[in-house]
């Protein structure tokens, strides 16, 4: 009988080459899914322990906030207690101030009235105005002249000479 | 045998592996269906229950309330706010040795140990998980305490860290002007609930949220998610019209007036009549709305809107209004109250300024009541009523604040026989002090009445949600305002009011002195008064209404002109310069004694004792006393009975009355064409011809005690 379903004659190493070989595409496919699905995970792991993080570090921040506008409402509450005309009045009186009432309050023509009648005090006094006409010539008051033809200044002193040497003599 | 046998070995191997292949994939199948089924029961039908399981374990549900919102006045000024605070408590679930923990508490917060200790033993025992050691501290003792009870040892997310102890957030209302506009602002409770003023009638708005929401935390306690239930709305702030400046200054002037008249209570209302805010509204005595606890109910009362009194003389100047606008009487002219005393319906009221011709200006100045009684009698019922009404009488003025009084204002059906002469200088009716100004301000206001109002702005996170806007009625006419003002301001000029003349600025206003009604005697009090003073300024464009009312003035000065009008006038005095309102006149203020005041009105009458004077401005007492109980039967201790005022003796007078009416006029006529003239100049000129003109006339320069000129 002829057998018909005799294999060609092929070597074996042939055949198995042709129909087992190694499949480096899939498994290179493989490998990549999987360090894609390894990947993914720990992307997702990270992303949720970040998240978590986030979370925490947000409730933080919010928990800052709350703490910055209570302390805000605490300075306004100080402020408004520091401004309160009853502590004005108190720091007043510290540093000697005196209230304004109806006695001591002055109308605009009273003041300018007091203004015009009240001398200036030395503090309060101006410098004095730069002179508007500069001296051309040394001018000296004119003196006096006396009976005798001395004048009254010259006699003055020379009185006052008169009087020191007579000190001195009594003096020795 | 031997061939099945073989046959048996000789399996084929293929199908054995396929058999045990299919037994493993069956067997996982099996598995991960077992899996998935319990899987689908615990998602599906257990779901809830684990869900709440898992979520209790992590989330903790809170309630936060939300800061209730802040008063503000017209300068943007806190006047009530809210702060947070922190309360310590104790979860005595997580405390093992009480007595150890109670005793290194109670040295941080100055307690007993023993107290301390028993409070946690208690909640151990009752299984309670919250027990208060120390309620709402503030951030600066929160500090101090977290720092004295840290424990490093102790793995713990929240302060303070000390096994058991907790901080609970709350909040705490504060006015950090302590006493000022206490009565206005009122306060909110322990619960955050408005009891008084503002706070209770702005509750609505100013009521902080509750929010409810969940936090996610982990094994340390910290919150890695959050979430709220609601949108979180900011709170609404409340602005007022009040001003805290010149609220400080009428409460320092009323406090002290209060004191000098020995007054058993004050207040005082100070109003912008083109605009109807109310820039100040102060109650004497007051009390500390950050310590309400320590005060009795009486002192939250706002007795501007919710007390009423007889008016008495003040609301002669709705009889007055009431007859001009209608064209009764004739502003210009005279009226004849040379008898002293007017009968009406069998009932004599007597009038001690009243004993001669005088016009109507004069007779407003003195407060005479004969003449305000004629001119209400001539004007008839029903155009008192109806005028008293427009005006506001017998009403809520509907201002934004709590328990406002309507006053007692009776319809003519209901009036007996005097009732119209009664009312007509301010008896058988209760207004409130509010009431009055708002009255007065009409006046000034050139007879258009604006309702007053102390809510500005309703604002929520800086931005304005509702501005209040006054309505506007018109009264009584510009010019029928006009002769009122000027009638006023003979009051303050040569009137009972001469203690409101300012420094800087021209005033006007009334007096009013009435006896207060008893009601355990049925009738009124002749040993208690209520004396006010309402004012303007300036006198001609009013910017401000200024009304003061003293309850039971018990010192020797008793009448509004002595107790009311230097209290006017030291308000006036300080708010005008800050309302930036330019002086219009420029007076010297001369200080008047008690005895000069009436002497420049009307010579006092020899042998007239203190209490003779202050009843000058009272009403007439019925000499029928036998209808007199009748009456007060009738009214059922509305009506008040007068007490009779003797006439002046004439004697004593310095001038007689046609003189004295004559140099009245010749004065008046000439400071009338002063004030109208409108050169200055003009004006100063007449100024100094007015003097040599008096003189002329066989009269004396008005003059002060002092010897200085008075204002001309």
């Amino acid at each position: 009988m002829k057998k018909r379903n005799l294999p060609k004659k092929e070597s074996r190493e042939k055949i198995r080459r042709e129909k087992d070989p190694i499949p480096w595409r899939y498994c290179l496919l493989t490998l990549i899914c999987g360090v894609f699905l390894v990947g993914g995970f720990f992307v997702a792991a990270r992303s949720h322990f970040a998240s978590i993080d986030f979370g925490i570090k947000n409730s933080t921040l919010k928990k800052q906030l709350e703490d910055l506008e209570a302390e805000k409402r605490r300075l306004i509450w100080h402020k408004e207690t520091a401004l309160s005309p009853a502590e004005i009045k108190r720091a007043a009186k510290k540093l000697g101030l005196t209230e304004m009432t109806a006695n001591n309050f002055q109308t605009f023509g009273s003041k300018i009235e007091e203004k015009k009648e009240k001398p200036l005090t030395v503090k309060n006094a101006p410098e004095k105005p730069k002179q508007l006409v500069e001296k051309t010539v040394d001018v000296k008051p004119v003196e006096k002249i006396g009976k005798n033809g001395v004048s009254k200044t010259e006699a003055t002193t020379a009185k006052k000479e008169v009087r020191e040497k007579s000190s001195t003599k009594a003096a020795k | 045998m031997s061939k099945r046998a073989k046959k048996k070995t000789t399996k084929n191997p293929m199908q054995t592996a396929f058999t045990r292949f299919m037994l493993i994939v069956a067997f996982f199948v099996l598995w991960i269906g077992g899996i998935g089924a319990r899987l689908v029961y615990l998602q599906i039908n257990q779901h809830e229950v684990l869900r709440d399981k898992a979520l209790n374990q992590r989330r903790d549900k809170t309630k936060e309330k939300q800061l209730r919102g802040t008063i503000y006045d017209r300068s943007d000024r806190a006047l009530a706010m809210s702060l947070k605070v922190k309360t310590l408590y104790a979860d005595p679930s997580e405390i093992e040795d009480v007595d150890a923990a109670a005793t290194e508490i109670a040295k941080i917060l100055k307690a007993k140990p023993s107290e301390i200790a028993a409070k946690i033993k208690d909640g151990k025992t009752n299984n309670k998980r919250f027990v208060v050691l120390a309620p709402k501290l503030d951030e600066e003792t929160v500090q101090k305490i977290n720092e004295s009870l840290e424990n490093k040892d102790l793995k713990k997310s929240d302060l303070p860290r000390f096994a058991g102890l907790h901080w609970k957030e709350e909040q705490k209302r504060s006015y950090p002007y302590n006493t000022l506009a206490a009565q206005v602002i009122g306060f909110s409770n322990a619960e955050d609930v408005g009891s008084a003023g503002i706070e209770q009638s702005q509750e609505q708005s100013l009521r902080g949220a509750v929010i409810k929401g969940w936090q996610d935390r982990d094994r340390l306690g910290r919150v890695y998610d959050e979430s709220e239930e609601e949108q979180r709305e900011p709170p609404k702030d409340v602005v007022l019209t009040i001003s805290h400046s010149i609220q400080y200054k009428t409460e320092q002037a009323l406090a002290e007036g209060v004191k000098k008249a020995n007054a058993k209570s004050g207040m005082a209302i100070v109003m912008n009549p083109q605009t109807g805010e109310i820039l100040a509204m102060a109650n004497y005595p007051t009390f500390d709305p950050n310590r309400y606890n320590e005060f009795a109910a009486e002192f939250f009362t706002n007795r501007a809107v919710h007390d009423v009194y007889s008016p008495g003389s003040v609301f002669k100047l709705i009889t007055y209004g009431s007859a001009i606008n209608e064209g009764i009487i004739n502003p210009n002219g005279e009226i004849d109250t040379t008898r002293g005393f007017i009968e009406v319906a069998g009932r004599r009221f007597n009038d001690p300024h009243a004993t001669k011709v005088m016009g109507y200006d004069e007779a407003f100045a003195v407060s005479s009541n004969v003449a305000a009684i004629k001119t209400a009698l001539s004007g008839g019922r029903e155009n008192f009523y109806t005028y008293a009404r427009k005006f506001g009488f017998g009403q809520p003025v509907g201002i934004e604040l709590p328990a406002e009084a309507n006053g007692i204002f009776r319809s003519p059906k209901s009036w007996y026989g005097d009732s119209l002469a009664s009312m007509s200088i301010g008896y058988e009716i209760s207004v409130s002090a509010l009431q009055m100004t708002t009255a007065y301000a009409t006046i000034a206001n050139n007879g258009v009445r604006v309702q007053p109002h102390i809510i500005k702005e309703i604002r929520q996170d800086g931005k304005v949600l509702s501005s209040t806007e006054a309505q506007k009625v018109q009264v009584v006419t510009a010019d029928t305002a006009r002769y009122l003002k000027r009638m006023l301001r003979e009051v303050v000029v040569k009137g009972t009011g001469k203690r409101a003349q300012l420094n800087g600025y021209t005033s006007a206003g009334k007096t009013g002195t009435a006896w207060k009604y008893n009601a355990k005697l049925k009738r009124v009090d002749s040993g208690k008064y209520v004396s006010s003073f309402i004012g303007m300024a300036p006198a001609d464009n009013p910017s401000v209404v200024i009304a003061v009312v003293m309850d039971e003035p018990k010192g020797g000065a008793r009448d509004g002109g002595q107790v009311a009008a230097p209290i006017f006038r030291e308000i006036a005095e300080q708010i005008l310069p800050e309302l930036n309102v330019a002086p219009d006149a420029n007076i010297r203020q001369d200080s008047f004694t008690a005895e000069e005041i009436p002497s420049e009105i009307e010579p006092a009458p020899t042998g007239k004792t203190e209490d003779a004077k202050n009843e000058s401005e009272k009403p007439a007492k019925n000499e029928k006393s036998d209808k007199k109980s009748a009456d007060s039967e009738k009214t059922k201790g509305l009506k008040e009975t007068k007490k009779e005022n003797k006439t002046p003796d004439k004697k004593g007078t310095k001038k007689t009355g046609a003189q004295a009416a004559r140099l009245q006029r010749a004065f008046e006529a000439l400071r009338e064409q002063a004030r109208n003239a409108a050169d200055y100049s003009k004006a100063d000129f007449m100024r100094r011809r007015l003097p040599f003109l008096l003189r002329a006339n066989g009269a004396s320069e008005p003059r002060s005690s002092q010897g200085k000129k008075l204002e001309t």
